[in-house]
């Protein structure tokens, strides 16, 4: 009898022990996690991603030439979007103006043909692709699709690596 | 002065002006190099304070801080460096992908840091200027700082712009030539290679005094050799790339070393 | 003469000067311990110390100066809070304004940077004298952690701290610094074996955003003045507090 009552009084201290200290602890992780999830804002005051650039026959050059290594580097949406609209023979395409190593931005020099990017000395051709300095991969690209309206629109909330540089979006096929 | 003594008792007091006959004859002998805190060394941490305001007073009449334009993430600037502190790691970042440079050195060299009192177990040494010893402790630690002042100064002094490296009596208008050339181990190599260093260098220092490995025992002696392989593993990297072009030991698909 | 060392004396013995100081000056023995243990500023000293202790060639002082210089970084700081803002309409703004208008603007945020600059530099001298005298052995590892903890709060409170300028040095050191974050391992968007995008990982939690914009200025702001400065303030307690309780600044056995 005793020794029975002995033992319930030890699980019932035993359960509120655990009950105890097990509410406290859930209690302080969930405030925890609380703080956590409280430092991600859902609202950004940022950038709409999407922006229009004009329509097709805007970079269409004056006289056709539309073979493969053509190219043509528009530079006008670099200051406020941070992209380079790029026409390589029918094929156009956003870059994103950030270095792929550690997110400067890169100056497009025209006598030279090539972005580099003033922070640790990466080169990259004018299509993108780095061929010196510290950069892993080529310049990342946007989407960028013909929008109803017939204008040209870039997306950056979608961006494309350069596994990804012939697929659907990631350029737009200019018909002459 | 009486009318304080009785007033206010300082028990802990008592031990040391009234003190007991029996002494330990090392606390005596102690005691009597010993100094008051006051007003000997309370003299010395004001003076040097007044020092130290001093010399920060005519530092800031001298120089300023530096102020540039408005932020314009449009605009990097050319070379972009970071304060000196951080200019070591930004070295780094040379030679070594983002999250090895910026992410998993500084953590590795924190951790280490931290477990530098639990690993070290030689008694020897507390509380003095030795070298002969703690030799093995001084000359890593000490390796290791050196590292972090020599590409501070690397890469305060030496970097130009596109992070080039300019001799001071250089033009920064001089545009250089990137190194274009650089290529990778295949995987194979690399991972034999790195296999080589971190295995042997980790049998052969215990094969070599087994009096060291006895008394670390085998988790303490993993933690020593495997933080000590890893600091060497910098220069080492550093090495490769400057004399063969060496752009990454090892490449996998998920991550390049 | 005479009356006015008689109205010196009769301060000195009335209630309220005796209230607030306990002992007499008198240089004895005595009162150089009273000195110490009755004064909450100066008890963190012990009231007597190794000889070698208060030599500079044992010490170099580099913790104690490290503190003093975190003491001017407070004082400074806070005088600085008067006229900065941190919004990126106006953070540049009112640094042009100390700069150029607010009287000893200009010197306090000199002292304020350069006494920044100098308390890493100290800091690793104390960490460096530290290991030389093997001071971190037992019974001191634990205080040996503290003090590495130490250590990268002072890296933080730069890092923190080098952005509220808002000018383009500010800007692309901390675009640098952010980005590294950014390639954690797991954690971060770029690492290796990412598990998440760059909405939600450590760097977006950090700037609050995807860019170093308004919430990453405020968020630095925040971390530089309240929460990392607190915590060094506790950790240099807990700091000294282990030296006096670890038996002293280390001796030869």
């Amino acid at each position: 009898m005793d020794v029975s009552a002995d033992k319930q009084r030890i699980n019932r201290r035993m359960f509120l022990k655990i009950t105890g200290w097990g509410s406290f602890f859930v209690t302080i992780g969930i405030f925890i996690a609380g703080t956590v999830r409280f430092l991600f804002p859902r609202v950004l005051f940022e950038q709409p991603p999407t922006f229009k650039i004009g329509f097709p026959k805007d970079f269409l050059p004056a006289v056709p030439d539309m073979r493969q290594g053509t190219l043509r580097v528009y530079e006008q949406w670099k200051k406020d979007h941070s992209v380079w609209i790029v026409r390589e023979g029918n094929r156009l395409y956003a870059i994103y103006a950030k270095c792929t190593h550690l997110g400067c931005t890169p100056n497009w020099f025209a006598d030279e043909r090539i972005f580099k990017c003033p922070c640790h000395g990466s080169r990259f051709y004018s299509n993108g692709v780095n061929f010196a300095g510290p950069a892993p991969r080529p310049l990342d690209r946007f989407r960028i699709f013909l929008a109803s309206d017939g204008r040209i629109t870039v997306d950056k909330s979608r961006i494309y690596r350069f596994r990804d540089f012939d697929k659907q979006g990631a350029y737009l096929y200019l018909e002459v | 002065m009486g009318e304080y003594q009785d007033r206010y008792e300082f028990p802990d007091l008592k031990f040391n002006i009234q003190r007991g006959k029996k002494r330990d004859f090392r606390m005596e002998k102690r005691e009597k190099k010993d100094m008051f805190v006051w007003p000997d060394l309370v003299v010395m941490e004001f003076l040097t304070a007044v020092a130290l305001t001093i010399i920060l007073i005519v530092w800031a009449l001298l120089v300023n801080a530096p102020l540039l334009e408005v932020a314009n993430p449009g605009i990097s600037e050319n070379p972009s460096k970071a304060p000196w502190y951080f200019v070591g790691l930004q070295e780094l970042l040379v030679y070594f992908d983002p999250w090895i440079a910026g992410v998993m050195i500084p953590s590795i060299i924190i951790i280490c840091l931290i477990m530098i009192p639990y690993v070290d177990i030689n008694p020897r040494g507390s509380g003095r200027y030795t070298f002969s010893l703690r030799k093995f402790a001084l000359i890593n630690f000490n390796i290791g700082f050196l590292m972090w002042l020599v590409l501070i100064l690397i890469g305060y002094f030496l970097r130009g712009p596109d992070w080039q490296l300019y001799w001071p009596w250089e033009s920064w208008t001089v545009v250089k030539k990137v190194e274009d050339n650089l290529w990778s181990l295949d995987p194979v190599t690399g991972l034999t290679g790195l296999a080589l260093y971190f295995g042997l260098g980790m049998i052969i220092p215990g094969l070599v005094s087994r009096e060291f490995y006895r008394k670390c025992g085998p988790a303490r002696y993993t933690i020593v050799m495997l933080s000590i392989l890893l600091m060497y593993f910098v220069p080492i990297k550093i090495f490769l790339r400057l004399a063969f072009n060496i752009r990454y030991v090892l490449v996998t698909p998920w991550f390049n070393i | 003469m005479s009356r006015k060392k008689s109205l010196w004396k009769r301060i000195r013995r009335s209630q309220v000067w005796r209230s607030i100081f306990r002992h007499d000056y008198t240089d004895t023995r005595k009162n150089r311990i009273l000195q110490i243990r009755s004064n909450i500023f100066l008890h963190i000293h012990p009231a007597r110390i190794p000889s070698h202790a208060g030599k500079i060639r044992f010490t170099w002082c580099m913790g104690g100066i490290t503190f003093f210089l975190f003491i001017v970084e407070v004082i400074t700081g806070i005088l600085l809070m008067f006229y900065y803002r941190p919004v990126i309409e106006y953070a540049y703004q009112d640094m042009k304004y100390l700069r150029f208008d607010v009287p000893f603007g200009i010197i306090l945020r000199n002292i304020h940077r350069w006494a920044a600059h100098l308390m890493i530099a100290t800091i690793m001298l104390h960490m460096l004298r530290v290991f030389l005298t093997g001071s971190y052995k037992p019974p001191r590892e634990f205080n040996w952690v503290v003090g590495v903890n130490l250590l990268v709060i002072t890296f933080l409170l730069s890092f923190t701290g080098y952005l509220l300028p808002w000018d383009q040095l500010a800007y692309w050191a901390i675009t640098v610094g952010a980005n590294m974050i950014r390639a954690t391992p797991f954690i971060g968007h770029e690492g290796p074996f990412a598990l998440v995008d760059k909405y939600n990982d450590i760097r977006f939690m950090l700037l609050g955003g995807t860019e170093i914009g308004a919430n990453a200025l405020l968020r630095f702001y925040v971390l530089h003045v309240i929460v990392l400065p607190l915590t060094a303030a506790v950790l240099v307690g807990v700091h000294f507090w282990r030296i006096r309780k670890d038996g002293g600044i280390s001796r030869p056995l």
